[in-house]
């Protein structure tokens, strides 16, 4: 260390007070002292750096940085700078350059523990394995009698891969040990379990279920040990062994499936197999018999009996659900759909319910033939309870049948709800009311939907249930400031920024996305992307929050888990939250890449002529709000001789500057496609089986000229569902760019493009050849002839060959395909205003028909 | 409806049934605090019954019981406490809660040497009320004032679980098997003698919950100690 560096002891001793007050978190007192020091020694870096530090902790990270910085040229070879330098990036997330400095420091202290552990949970968390075996190797040679250290690095090993490796190091460890622990020693007997589970994952099965039976009594976690033999005794077959230990597991909890397919195997029985339903049949029955209240042995025969045996399985099932007035029956049920044959079935059966009604509780009763004699001593008012509960029950589960897509028929269902809220069940019960206002929302009227829901939410203000729901319905009807408003009902009231700033906090990630949603359907372009980055940012923070757990799991002991979160975290972006804001935003910045204009503050979603009009009242209204939000902001800033807004832990919140999103579309405007790439990778890296995913991916690959990984989109579509409408569009818009080209392709790229794609996927004949071809075929199918039309925007961008009129005939008679939803109406309707521009008669003709079919649905209501 | 333990995976739809249902919400990370500190004690039931819309369909959870054991306890008394519970809306009258907490109690149990389980309740929430009493036989106890955020008073519930070392003795004189929580007993009648004495550690409770809520696991967990460098010993 520099001559210049070494402070006299006075200095020194402030020193030290600098760095506890810095971990005590007494900041100002740590400035205070800091700057004492700096005072006599205004270039000691070792203090510049723990000013800096402190500064980061406060909030204010640039000048924290700076003065890093500066504390580096003062002194270069001091491990404290570096190690700060390492701890300011990793406050940024920035872990490359957080690591670099962590080595850095570590070569110039190779001693310290402190930088090590850094730069270990760094390694982790960025799942550098290589290097964290390495560092967890060090630190367990520096502390061989902790036994954290120990486990730690067969953590290391195991992600890394070596399983073989771990479990050496679990063995050395338990060799070591001199005296048998406790047997409260909650590390130890966690420990145990972890090791058990990788000889499992080595797949050494037969000495797994050894270790485990040697190790069962002093296991403190009793139901995993008792999965653990189960499974291993299933994958070694030894049934009888299997069979008793997964009625074991069932007795402790009936309600679990996974037993349930486990009993099935180990007793050798299969659904598949009509022979063996008897006998499956007869064992769900004695595990239903075991209690009144359990249901999953009552449930899961429905799936695999078929014909007569469902008939009476289902009947019994249905009257005991209904009877009881259980809401969720139908819900429990609608997987059986998928078969039309127990979908009918399921129909008759609760229909033939309704003419049972007249007989009080008869019905319901006749199932169970002791029933009626509780019901001859009842009063007459409890019979007459039990045949409005009955009676109730048959028709919301008939409402909610007609309501289902499978089997939907809303004006049936509007009858059977309005019926079941005539029977008033109760002031409060708001269920009827609410599955209206889901009937209305199917029909597309949306407005009414939301009337109807907020209705629903009136007859119990005090239930967060219905007010989530309500709050919902008002988004998907474009409503944000009641949508706020209702959500305030429940909200912290001290939440800085108001219920959106709650919500936010508490990563409600369904109301950032419908909030974004509905900016976007209403072409507010710059707010829809600030609620989809808020959710890009929600993923963060939950990859973030791992971190802490890197040491805090070791101390804990609860290694099984650890590695589970680890696991999860991996792959914690194909989730489908992350899957529904990626589509919308990459569907943003692609709509920014072909219409920039629409950076600048103009809205999207062009109507044709009164789409004209739509655009500037948004427009005007995206003004007023951002006025409104300016005049708030001064006001709030005049009133501000008191401090920045605090939480409650004193933590300072920022104020945001950019309430209404316009600097973030217009930074998105600049480099539209960079951007959405930010979602893409992750997305197709996380979720390459969805196939929405990697339409997105064609779409953004596409306009970036990147043909060879569009192609790869494409091909992972074609590999799986070639039949998919998008292929033949996707497919044909590929074909087309590269017949356009301006420069030809690299030799090696056109072989694959032709071997991989043209030759195996495309017929014969020209790009527009076959679009017309694939019309033919597909004419009554609505996303069929969406691509079709697509195919001819691309073909013709300028509408000549009289294109235009065409695709407008060829849409609106898919309004008339009896297959066609209203999801694919609107579509259509979109592609005919957008694509097409299309004349103000065609649009005119395709609402009108649309309408006829549609009557409540509100995009087709002329406004 | 599958009742079983809840995984870190499941946390997304954890918090969102959480938000959907009560007002008392927390960060993603306070759930893996108790995922990663009692991984056996908190249960989530799952809607298997969904028809699969895409190959990555997250569990869709329709009730959850989020639970702890208390750390040090005031009473010197070993006991889980149940941080949240709450079943959607759409999937009341199965049971569904009584059969989280019943896992979940068990697990206490088994785990920890649980005694008693606490809660705490609003004392407007009738409905979360006669649940805990009348369906799963808690018994209600003091009463804390201002325990929630808002500002409303919370009644502070408790249940014993001594039926659950009759049920672990059953299993065991069936398997002829002496593994015993021998050391239960003492532990068990001395939570009962304290049975709704509630008092000394109402103060510290009422902080820990607001913590959890505010600043997430970093600052409640133990102390967060890879923020901090501990640059003493370096520069000495």
């Amino acid at each position: 260390m520099a001559a210049n560096q070494v402070l006299p002891s006075k200095e020194q001793t402030l020193f030290r007070h600098v760095v506890q007050n810095y971990e005590s978190k007494q900041y100002k007192k740590g400035l205070k002292a800091a700057e004492q020091i700096l005072r006599k020694h205004p270039n000691h870096g070792d203090t510049q750096a723990m000013k800096a530090l402190i500064l980061s902790s406060q909030g204010k990270s640039e000048e924290a940085f700076e003065l890093c910085k500066l504390a580096l040229k003062n002194a270069m070879k001091s491990q404290v700078c570096w190690h700060v330098y390492g701890l300011l990036y990793r406050g940024q997330r920035n872990y490359e350059e957080a690591l670099k400095a962590y080595r850095f420091a570590l070569r110039l202290d190779p001693d310290s523990s402190q930088i090590q552990r850094d730069l270990a949970m760094l390694q982790v968390q960025m799942r550098d394995y290589e290097g964290y075996v390495q560092s967890r190797r060090t630190m367990l040679q520096a502390r061989p009698q902790h036994r954290q250290n120990w486990t730690a690095l067969a953590i290391a090993l195991q992600m890394s891969g070596d399983l073989a490796g771990a479990e050496d190091v679990l063995q050395k460890y338990e060799e070591s040990m001199r005296q048998t622990p406790n047997r409260n020693d909650m590390e130890h007997a966690e420990a145990v379990l972890y090791k058990n589970t990788i000889i499992a994952e080595r797949g050494e099965m037969e000495r797994a279920l050894e270790h485990v039976d040697s190790v069962a009594k002093m296991a403190l976690d009793k139901t995993a040990v008792m999965e653990m033999r189960a499974q291993y005794l299933l994958a070694l077959d030894r049934n009888d062994g299997a069979v008793e230990a997964y009625t074991k597991l069932l007795r402790r909890n009936p309600e679990h499936r996974e037993y349930y397919e486990g009993l099935e195997k180990a007793m050798g029985l299969d659904r598949s197999k009509t022979e063996d339903h008897q006998k499956l049949g007869e064992m769900y029955h004695g595990w239903a018999e075991q209690s009144d209240r359990v249901d999953a042995p009552r449930r899961l025969p429905l799936d695999f009996k078929t014909g007569d045996a469902f008939r009476q399985h289902a009947d019994k099932y249905l009257r005991r659900m209904l009877k009881k007035g259980v809401p969720s029956t139908f819900a429990n049920l609608k997987q059986l759909y998928s078969d039309p044959e127990k979908k009918e079935t399921i129909r008759e059966l609760v229909e033939g319910y309704l003419s049972e009604q007249p007989q009080a509780n008869g019905g319901a009763e006749r199932s169970e033939p002791n029933g009626s004699a509780d019901g001859s001593h009842a009063t007459k008012s409890k019979a007459q309870d039990s045949a409005t509960t009955w009676e109730l029950s048959v028709n919301y589960f008939l409402a909610q049948h007609y309501d289902y897509h499978l089997s939907r028929d809303l004006s049936k269902a509007r009858k059977y709800i309005d019926r079941a809220i005539e029977l008033k069940p109760s002031e409060t019960d708001y269920t009827y009311h609410m599955t209206r206002a889901r009937v209305l929302k199917h029909a597309g009227n949306v407005t009414e939907a939301s009337k109807a829901m907020n209705e629903a939410m009136e007859m119990d203000l005090k239930d967060r249930y219905i007010n989530t729901k309500c709050a919902k319905y008002q988004l998907r009807n474009n409503q944000h400031d009641d949508a706020v408003a209702t959500m305030g009902l429940f909200t912290r009231k001290e939440a800085v920024g108001g219920p959106l700033g709650d919500l936010l906090d508490m990563q409600c990630v369904w109301y950032i996305t419908e909030d974004g949603e509905a900016y976007l359907r209403q072409g507010n372009l710059g707010l829809a992307l600030k609620r989809f980055k808020a959710v890009f940012d929600v993923f963060v923070t939950w990859e973030d929050d791992q971190f802490d757990f890197h040491s805090f799991s070791l101390r804990k002991g609860m290694v099984r888990a650890y590695v589970d979160m680890l696991r999860w975290e991996d792959r914690l972006r194909e989730h489908p939250f992350f899957t529904r804001a990626a589509l919308s935003a990459i569907g943003v910045y692609c709509l920014l890449f072909d219409q920039p204009q629409l950076a600048k503050g103009g809205a999207a979603n062009g109507e044709g002529a009164e789409g004209a009009a739509e655009r500037k009242k948004a427009a005007k209204k995206a003004k007023r709000e951002a006025e409104k939000a300016e005049a708030e902001r001064k006001a709030a800033a005049a009133k501000k001789a008191t401090p920045a807004k605090k939480d409650e832990d004193g933590e300072v919140k920022k104020e945001d500057a950019d309430p209404q999103g316009v600097e973030l579309l217009k930074t998105a405007g600049e480099k539209p496609l960079e951007e959405a790439m930010k979602w893409v990778e992750p997305l197709l890296e996380m979720s390459p089986r969805s196939v929405e995913g990697q339409f997105a991916g064609f779409e953004v690959y596409i306009r970036r000229k990147k043909y060879l990984p569009a192609l790869k989109c494409l091909l992972a579509v074609y590999s799986t569902d070639p039949e998919h409408p998008k292929c033949h569009e996707q497919g044909c818009r590929l074909r087309l760019a590269l017949e356009k080209l301006d420069e030809s392709l690299p030799e090696k790229v056109k072989q694959i493009i032709e071997s991989e794609f043209l030759q195996k996927f495309i017929p014969k004949g020209s790009v527009e050849e076959n679009n017309e071809e694939y019309l033919a075929k597909h004419k009554d199918s609505a996303l069929h002839v969406h691509g079709v039309v697509r195919v001819r925007q691309a073909l013709h961008p300028d509408g000549s060959g009289g294109v235009k009129e065409k695709s407008a005939q060829d849409l609106q008679q898919t309004l008339g395909s009896e297959g066609t939803n209203l999801t694919q109406a609107e579509e259509g309707l979109r592609l005919l205003n957008e694509g097409l521009g299309a004349d103000g008669k065609a649009r005119e003709a395709y609402v009108a028909k649309a309408r006829e079919r549609w009557p409540e649905a509100a995009v087709f209501r002329v406004s | 409806m599958d009742i079983r333990v809840l995984r870190p995976s499941d946390i997304p739809h954890v918090q969102q049934t959480n938000i959907t249902n009560l007002p008392e919400n927390y960060f993603c990370k306070y759930y893996l605090y108790h995922a990663l500190s009692w991984p056996q004690l908190s249960y989530v039931a799952v809607d298997v019954s969904r028809p699969k819309k895409t190959p990555y369909d997250a569990p869709k959870i329709v009730g959850y019981v989020l639970a702890k054991m208390e750390e040090d306890p005031a009473d010197g008394v070993q006991h889980g406490h149940i941080t949240s519970l709450s079943v959607m809306r759409t999937h009341r009258r199965l049971g569904l809660a009584e059969k989280l907490m019943r896992q979940s109690q068990r697990a206490m149990f088994e785990t920890y040497g649980a005694v008693y389980v606490s809660l705490h309740v609003r004392v407007s929430n009738i409905a979360a009320l006669a649940l805990y009493r009348d369906t799963l036989g808690f018994k209600v106890g003091d009463t804390e004032a201002k325990y929630y955020a808002d500002g409303e008073d919370a009644f502070s519930m408790r249940m014993d679980l001594d039926y659950l070392r009759n049920e672990a003795l059953d299993e065991e004189s069936e398997e002829e098997d002496t593994v015993g929580k021998d050391e239960g007993g003492e532990v068990g009648s001395a939570g009962k003698a304290g049975d709704g004495v509630d008092g000394p550690k109402k103060k510290e409770k009422k902080r820990k919950v607001r913590v959890g809520r505010q600043l997430g696991v970093g600052e409640l967990v133990e102390r967060n100690e890879s923020s901090k460098p501990t640059l003493t010993n370096g520069t000495a």
